[in-house]
């Protein structure tokens, strides 16, 4: 049967011609540049973001506040549409968690709500506050945070006790510190943290302003320095791009590992479905600032992108070449038909549900027990997208891809590494 | 030209007997391991139910068994994720775990503490979230000291007496499911568009096996494990009702006659593997550890390792030869992410 695939796939390679093998070269180098430009997009939009905080910072007021919120909220398009390079790339997995960790125990950082509770039996720290505690004992060791720097931030706090849930850096954590806990449950509203949290002196809320300050300071500091790092491993010679372009097959492996992964584990599983199963208003990506609808949208629309080999810029510049689509189109023109079919599919599915979020149907509300409604479109949204996972399991074997080992994922392609 | 048609002709052949081969083997598959299991939990399930009916107080003996005897049904079939269990997330109503942040405990208190009416119906419960669904639910139930005897006495007997009407009528459903269309259309692989071909049924079925053993190395023994410096044992599955290691074993089980099956035709692979299973299955056997209670401690962490590394070992043979033979990979699965 072992010689019979072999076979087959070489069959495949044999009527596609030679073409195939140069125009693989092609694809690839069209996904680097997608890459390339993605967190390029994404590091300056978070520049912008590290500016509008400044300026916060500098004069708290309604306007600064929501000028930075803007900014935060303006920099999650481009990165989320990156979010499919990180499943199959293996550079991109190992750094993410700095960047986008979630969910989080957002009482490791600063003030929370009396009905958040204290210490669990899953974490310990849930509740350490550490803007409200310039010292404290870290499993057995005394931790000095009098100064709130990247490093601390980086270093010491975050994933502190091994505990995933303790995430002090990144979009999420800055995200709770613009905006605050969304206490409305499933009502209207997102988290309304006063501007006055950051008033240095009289008028401070909150109380310790100035570490509040400090800490939002370090951690878009240390978004932007995440970002510079990684769009510098997508440009020419950059260690991502030159990965993916050494193994054609592997390249092209990777490319769908990252389609496939982030549609159904991912987001279908993890983010949408489970969250709606449970009702849980804080199971939403973005539940502080109540942007859920558009981490999905973006998720849905990258993986788009990388099949179609275009990426719309944030200054409207089209990043595009030979594709993925155009491989397949040689080998089963039905099967790219299935494809591109399925992926617009989803996109709609979940474009209904960024449209009734921006009308007013925020997704916490939708994940609301009984709310038949809102059920319909996050499953409309997961369907969609563990229907297009099929066909990408297709598009892996009509390209002779199967007998790869998909990779990307810590659990799939290094089992040790879970347990690090 | 002519060549190049002689050399189609030549494989053509052998493609046909393969595809013949493997439609037997999924349709093999699903008659003598899929369908006989969740024929079993549909018993299981609705003897819970009967007997939560009758006697629903955490100590009962008779509910006690009834939960294990079902519980261990659904050990023996939930690697069986995808199709019926995946429609409606099923597989969660049933089996909400690992929960990573702690939220069974608190959905059921706070059931308890509103004495929230919703428990009047199953198809009412159907509606809560699954952190208070389920057969891990239904532990806390009956096992966790503090929710076994929050609030009121018949609060929580109307409580358990919903749980097990809503498993046992989740349970029916993927059954339903199962016999009604979905057996057809893996045995009719090829011939609908769900499965365009008998590979992709065969893939789904190797994706179990894998995902299956992943979710026994990395998530039951992997969650307690935690690190060297932060082991974790109050994350064991199941530890309240003491069936941790007992979930190890089960799926082990399960899993070596889904592997066994999948390897038809060869019978040295299958002797292979069956020696594999057997390894395993004779360390988890011989551990005195029923919760993993020792991970605390280098010795005791020392066999919960090497039990792990056992299943490891299994999963290392499954993808180096079992899964070229079969010639497909495993698909994308739910384990994926973070």
């Amino acid at each position: 049967m072992k010689t019979t695939i072999l076979t087959t796939t070489a069959l495949v390679g044999f009527v596609a011609g030679a073409a195939t093998a140069q125009e693989a070269a092609e694809v690839l180098n069209t996904y680097a540049d997608i890459a390339a430009a993605g967190y390029e997009d994404s590091l300056t939009t978070a520049q912008a973001l590290e500016d509008a905080v400044a300026t916060l910072i500098a004069d708290p007021s309604p306007e600064t506040l929501s000028a930075a919120r803007e900014a935060w909220l303006e920099a999650r398009v481009p990165y989320q549409q990156t979010e499919v390079f990180r499943f199959g790339n293996a550079i991109v997995d190992d750094w993410e968690g700095r960047v986008n960790a979630w969910p989080l125990d957002e009482g490791l950082i600063d003030y929370v709500d009396g009905a958040y509770g204290g210490p669990t039996d899953e974490n310990e720290l849930a509740a350490l506050n550490v803007i409200a505690n310039p010292t404290f004992t870290l499993s057995g060791t005394e931790i000095d945070a009098t100064e709130i720097t990247p490093t601390l931030l980086e270093e010491t706090l975050h994933e502190a006790d091994g505990v995933e849930a303790n995430v002090a850096t990144g979009y999420h954590a800055v995200e709770f510190l613009l905006w605050g806990q969304d206490l409305n449950g499933h009502g209207d509203g997102a988290g309304n943290r006063p501007y006055t949290d950051y008033v240095q002196g009289e008028g401070c809320t909150g109380g310790n302003c100035d570490r509040r300050a400090d800490y939002l300071a370090a951690a878009t500091e240390l978004l932007v320095s995440d970002l510079e790092w990684m769009a510098a491993q997508w440009v020419d010679g950059g260690a991502a791009r030159e990965t993916l372009l050494a193994d054609e097959q592997a390249g092209l492996s990777a490319m769908l590992t990252g389609m496939g992964s982030l549609s159904y584990g991912e987001t279908a599983g993890e983010r949408m479905r489970l969250g709606l199963m449970l009702n849980d208003p804080e199971e939403e990506h973005s539940c502080f600032a109540d942007n859920t609808h558009n981490d999905h949208f973006f998720n849905g629309v990258g993986v788009r992108n990388v099949y179609l080999g275009r990426y719309s810029r944030v200054d409207g510049t089209l990043v595009s070449g030979p594709s993925l689509s155009d491989l397949v189109v040689a080998v089963d023109a039905d099967l790219d038909t299935e494809m591109r079919s399925r992926l617009a599919a989803a996109v709609l599915a979940l474009g209904e549900i960024k449209t009734a979020a921006e009308a007013g149907f925020a997704y916490d509300e939708m994940l609301e027990r009984g709310n038949a409604g809102g059920e319909t479109l996050i499953m409309g949204g997961v369907n969609g997208l563990i229907e297009q996972t099929q066909s990408i399991e297709r598009v892996v074997t009509a390209l002779g891809l199967d007998g790869i080992e998909f990779e990307g994922s810590d659990s799939l392609d290094n089992p040790s590494a879970v347990f690090q | 030209m002519l060549r190049t048609f002689s050399l189609c002709l030549a494989i053509l052949m052998p493609v046909t007997a393969t595809a013949q081969s493997e439609a037997d083997i999924t349709a093999a598959i699903v008659d003598d391991h899929i369908l006989p299991r969740y024929a079993a939990l549909v018993v299981e399930t609705m003897a819970l139910a009967e007997v939560a009916d009758s006697s629903c107080q955490p100590g009962d003996p008779a509910l006690q068994a009834a939960f294990h005897d079902a519980f261990d049904a659904w050990i023996a079939v939930s690697h069986i994720t995808f199709g019926p269990a995946e429609t409606d997330g099923r597989y969660f109503a049933l089996s909400f775990w690992p929960d990573t942040r702690s939220m069974t405990g608190r959905s059921l208190s706070t059931l308890i503490a509103d004495a929230d009416p919703i428990v009047s119906t199953a198809e009412a419960y159907a509606t809560v979230s699954v952190a208070a669904r389920g057969l891990y639910a239904l532990e806390f139930l009956l096992f966790d000291p503090e929710v076994s005897t929050a609030g009121e006495d018949a609060y929580r007997c109307a409580l358990v007496q919903a749980i097990t009407a809503d498993i046992a009528a989740t349970a029916a459903q993927i059954e339903a499911d199962w016999t009604g269309t979905f057996a057809a259309l893996m045995r009719g692989a090829g011939s609908n568009d769900r499965f365009q071909s008998p590979d992709e049924a065969l893939r789904v079925l190797f994706g179990s096996l894998t995902t299956g053993l992943e979710f026994t190395a990395d998530l039951r023994l992997g969650r307690p494990l935690g690190t060297f410096d932060a082991p974790r044992a109050a994350r064991a599955e199941a530890r309240r009702s003491g069936r941790s290691l007992r979930h190890v074993a089960l799926s082990l089980q399960s899993l070596a006659d889904l592997a066994d099956r999948l390897a038809t035709g060869d019978p040295g692979l299958r002797q292979a593997l069956a020696d594999r299973f057997d390894i395993a299955l004779d360390a988890a056997a011989r551990l005195d550890d029923p919760i993993f209670a020792g991970v605390d401690d280098p010795q005791g962490r020392l066999r919960v390792e090497a039990l792990q590394q056992r299943v490891q070992e299994v999963r290392d043979l499954v993808s180096s030869e079992l899964g070229p033979k079969l010639g497909v990979a495993a698909g994308f699965n739910s384990l994926d992410g973070d």
